[in-house]
């Protein structure tokens, strides 16, 4: 029993349906989540990594509850997301990015006396409770003020006391560092390093590479809705160490000529991303390949800033994962 | 015990919420005033000081209806609009005992413009309501705020699919005002209407305070208004349960 | 020319895009609905009060209730576009202001007009009061001034709305003040004399009255002066209101206000 993923979802699908018109109701279902299988252990920090609408969110909802999925199934501590709902929600703690989900017009103590309520944390234990995270989120002495006068950091580390007010087994962070400034996302990282330090099982969904590799015990890529790999930061890191990469500042690179890039020999991938005026080519390299000079020459009368080569990160991991999917 | 200190802690924080908004607190008592007033100089053409008594009462107590009607429609779209639904639904406690002294507190609110609605009367147009048996007037008016407070909570899980439900709401605010007994006697529609005016549990409240106001037997009508009350309240935890369902299944909890 | 296009086509493109009553779920009920609901109540007090006839009522809210269309549909705009951020885009552009805002009243009128009719047809059917056929043509006529003058009024509180932020609060307000005063409900002979002179200087009150004495068998003769000074009231008020749009506007640009929340 003590060896049973703490949260284990098993093949899980989520489709949507879509409406188009008024007049004429046309119905598409869009596949939102198809297949996504993985199994967290007791104490882990799984970190879910993907593009905008692949899924991530959605795999979340589904396992606090907010969704049913339209198949496979997910447990959390052992139950039931669809039979047991209740026993789930008592156990999970959820907190999501930006600044909604709070009573603008409540103090921050309020807020969390609310949710205390909700979460049926006993009336004994509460004040200390309450005392206790604001301390650790930072927020001790503001607790009077209304939330309504708090930056975005602020909600932010409020929102995680409110996530963490049952002291709940484990714990969704859905892209919660979204929109903080870097000294926010700093002070965020270290406190979710230490709710793992005090054995919370915790999933994490995030965009930032550095967040990931510097947290996350194993991570799972998705993309269009499947998991197209998993693994430590390094087994990640590993699948791209063995080459290098390449980056070449462009501008004016015309459409398509990734296409061409991608073609060449040696090239094992190659995306586009734009740095201000620049369109910067990023290329991933075979070991012992050469490409900078075939590149260079298939984008012809382009215009070329600075080229430069270095070591494989996270980040180039996962946009090869991600573009080769 | 413990579902007993949810409620009224929960009550207690959402009538700090709309107490402390300029708009709800102050607007929500200016407007059934401007009614109130168009009421007493109808009535006061009919030089008749217990007609005037009649609406003083009645008009007091619109309010109470009018804050249901106009907000109790709009208060999941607002929940979900502040980002908050989504993290109601997902917390153990049943959704209805998370939605009920949200309504409530609005109800509550009703207080203000009884109030104000009676001291309008009082000294613009000198009416003063004799009180015959002042404990259980307010016994009354507890009983209707409750009732309208539930009858709130089955409106706003209904209308929660309607995106202009707040339009929906205010369209239910003079129907109550017209037909549970504020202003015009039942007894002057046709007699089906009567069946409606008798299935609202605000008829039934307001019944019971004029009794206990005139000294009166209330007590018949307070058991009338929280049993109906109570059956609105079972019929939006029924409709609430479904409705939660149906969002888990086509994901519409957290559009905006 | 292009002033005549500004007028027309201008006001209707923005009358759609942001007065978003136009969906069926938000029309029905406020429009349509809810007035024959209002015109039922009072009608109801007054047989409970045993003053006045239905009648009186069906025409005194059929007409006041237009308020709600001609105030909040202007204000509205001004209000949505503050919201959206499109009003700074509107008022960089060269039109000339007074085409610009006429132009958005004039389909606010026209909704107002149809929402008045609409209102006194249904609830004259409904209370089974009878106004005789040859009274229709100029009490339609006695209506739409009534719309008109109204969103003169409506073109004020749209220039307050360039300046606060609560107009939907003022929209309501007056509402209500124009139940009270306008003799919708009441007649102004028994009001207070104050309360009486308040609503002579409202719009809506001389065309109430005007469509009452038609409906009572009236001449259009009998009633011309009430027309005409509805008809001046509501100018009046419109050229308050293009005044204040233009101050307000001239303000904004010294001291940055437009953009304030």
């Amino acid at each position: 029993m003590l060896s049973d993923p703490v949260v284990e979802a098993l093949d899980l699908h989520r489709s949507y349906r879509t409406r188009t018109g008024i007049l004429k109701r046309e119905r598409r279902d869009v596949d939102a989540v198809r297949g996504v299988s993985f199994a967290i252990e007791r104490g882990e920090l799984f970190g879910l990594l993907g593009p905008n609408g692949a899924g991530k969110t959605t795999t979340i909802k589904m396992l606090i509850t907010l969704l049913l999925p339209s198949a496979g199934t997910a447990r959390v501590l052992g139950h039931d997301v669809v039979d047991a709902p209740r026993d789930v929600r008592r156990h999970i703690g959820y907190v999501f990015g930006g600044d909604r989900g709070l009573y603008e017009r409540l103090s921050a103590l309020d807020n969390l006396r609310y949710f205390s309520e909700l979460y049926g944390v006993p009336p004994r234990e509460q004040r200390q409770r309450i005392g206790e995270l604001l301390e650790m989120v930072g927020l001790t002495g503001r607790e009077k003020e209304r939330v309504e006068g708090f930056s975005r950091g602020m909600r932010q580390r409020l929102h995680i006391a409110r996530g963490l007010l049952h002291d709940p087994a484990v714990l969704f962070l859905d892209e919660p560092s979204i929109g903080i400034d870097p000294v926010g996302a700093r002070e965020l990282r270290a406190t979710i390093a230490q709710l793992r330090e005090q054995g919370k099982t915790i999933l994490l969904t995030t965009h930032y590479m550095f967040e990931a590799d510097e947290l996350c015990d194993r991570i799972a890529v998705i993309a269009d809705g499947t998991i197209v790999a998993e693994g430590t930061p390094s087994q990640l890191k590993g699948r791209v160490a063995d080459g290098h990469v390449a980056e070449v500042e462009t501008f004016g690179l015309p459409d398509g000529h990734l296409d061409v890039v991608r073609s060449l020999a040696g090239v094992r991938s190659a995306a586009v991303e734009e740095r201000g005026q620049a369109q910067v080519l990023i290329v991933q390299v075979e070991p012992g390949a050469e490409v900078t000079s075939g590149v260079l020459s298939s984008i012809g009368g382009t215009r070329v800033g600075k080229v430069s080569a270095r070591e494989p990160t996270l980040e180039d991991a996962y946009v090869e994962l991600v573009s080769a999917s | 015990m413990k579902v007993l200190r949810l409620v009224s802690v929960s009550y207690w924080l959402h009538l700090k919420m709309l107490a402390t908004s300029a708009f709800e607190g102050v607007f929500q008592v200016i407007w059934p005033l401007f009614f109130a007033t168009t009421a007493f100089l109808v009535f006061r053409q009919s030089h008749d000081p217990h007609a005037l008594v009649y609406a003083g009462l009645g008009s007091a107590v619109m309010g109470i209806w009018s804050v249901i009607a106009t907000t109790a429609s709009g208060l999941l779209q607002r929940e979900r609009w502040h980002g908050t639904l989504e993290l109601l639904v997902a917390s153990p406690t049943p959704f209805a005992l998370v939605l009920v002294p949200m309504t409530a507190a609005m109800a509550s609110l009703g207080v203000y413009s009884l109030v104000a609605t009676l001291l309008w009367g009082w000294l613009l147009f000198g009416i003063t309501v004799p009180v015959a048996h002042p404990v259980v007037f307010v016994l009354a008016i507890v009983v209707s705020i409750f009732a309208i407070a539930l009858i709130g909570f089955l409106l706003s899980v209904t209308v929660v699919r309607y995106r202009t439900a707040w339009a929906l709401g205010n369209l239910l605010e003079y129907p109550g005002w017209l037909v549970c007994g504020f202003l015009v006697p039942i007894t002057l529609f046709p007699h089906w209407v009567g069946w409606i005016a008798y299935a609202l549990p605000p008829t039934w409240g307001m019944a019971a305070i004029r009794s206990a106001a005139s000294g009166g037997s209330p007590w018949g009508q307070i058991v009338m208004c929280l049993v109906l009350g109570l059956a609105y309240g079972a019929a939006g935890a029924l409709v609430s349960e479904s409705v939660l369902r149906s969002a888990r299944r086509n994901a519409t909890l957290a559009l905006t | 020319m292009n002033s005549l296009r500004v007028f027309f086509v201008g006001g209707l493109i923005s009358f759609r895009g942001l007065f978003n009553w136009l969906s069926p779920w938000i029309y029905i009920p406020s429009m349509l609905v809810a007035p024959i609901f209002q015109i039922l109540l009072f009608a109801y007090i007054g047989r409970s009060a045993g003053v006045q006839d239905d009648a009186f009522f069906v025409i005194g809210n059929a007409v006041q209730y237009s308020a709600i269309p001609c105030l909040f549909a202007l204000t509205n705009t001004v209000a949505g576009e503050r919201w959206t951020q499109t009003l700074g885009i509107v008022l960089v552009t060269p039109a000339r202001r007074v085409p610009l805002f006429l132009g958005r009243s004039l389909p606010v009128v026209v909704n107002g007009f149809l929402v008045s009719m609409f209102c006194l047809v249904v609830s004259s059917l409904l209370l089974g009061v009878h106004i005789p056929g040859s009274a229709w043509p100029p009490m339609v006529v006695v209506v739409a001034v009534a719309a008109a003058s109204c969103t003169g009024l409506g073109l004020v509180t749209a220039a307050i709305g360039l300046r606060v932020r609560e107009t939907a609060v003022l929209s309501n307000v007056l509402f209500g003040v124009l139940l009270i005063f306008s003799g919708a409900n009441v007649p102004l002979d028994t009001l207070p004399s104050w309360m009486a002179t308040v609503g002579e200087a409202l719009p809506l009150s001389h065309a109430i009255a005007a469509a009452r004495e038609l409906a009572a068998g009236a001449s259009w003769s009998d009633v011309s002066g009430l027309v005409g000074t509805e008809v001046l009231i509501g100018v009046v008020y419109a050229a308050i209101g293009l005044g204040g749009l233009r101050y307000f506007e001239a303000e904004s640009r010294r001291k940055a206000t437009l953009e304030i929340q």
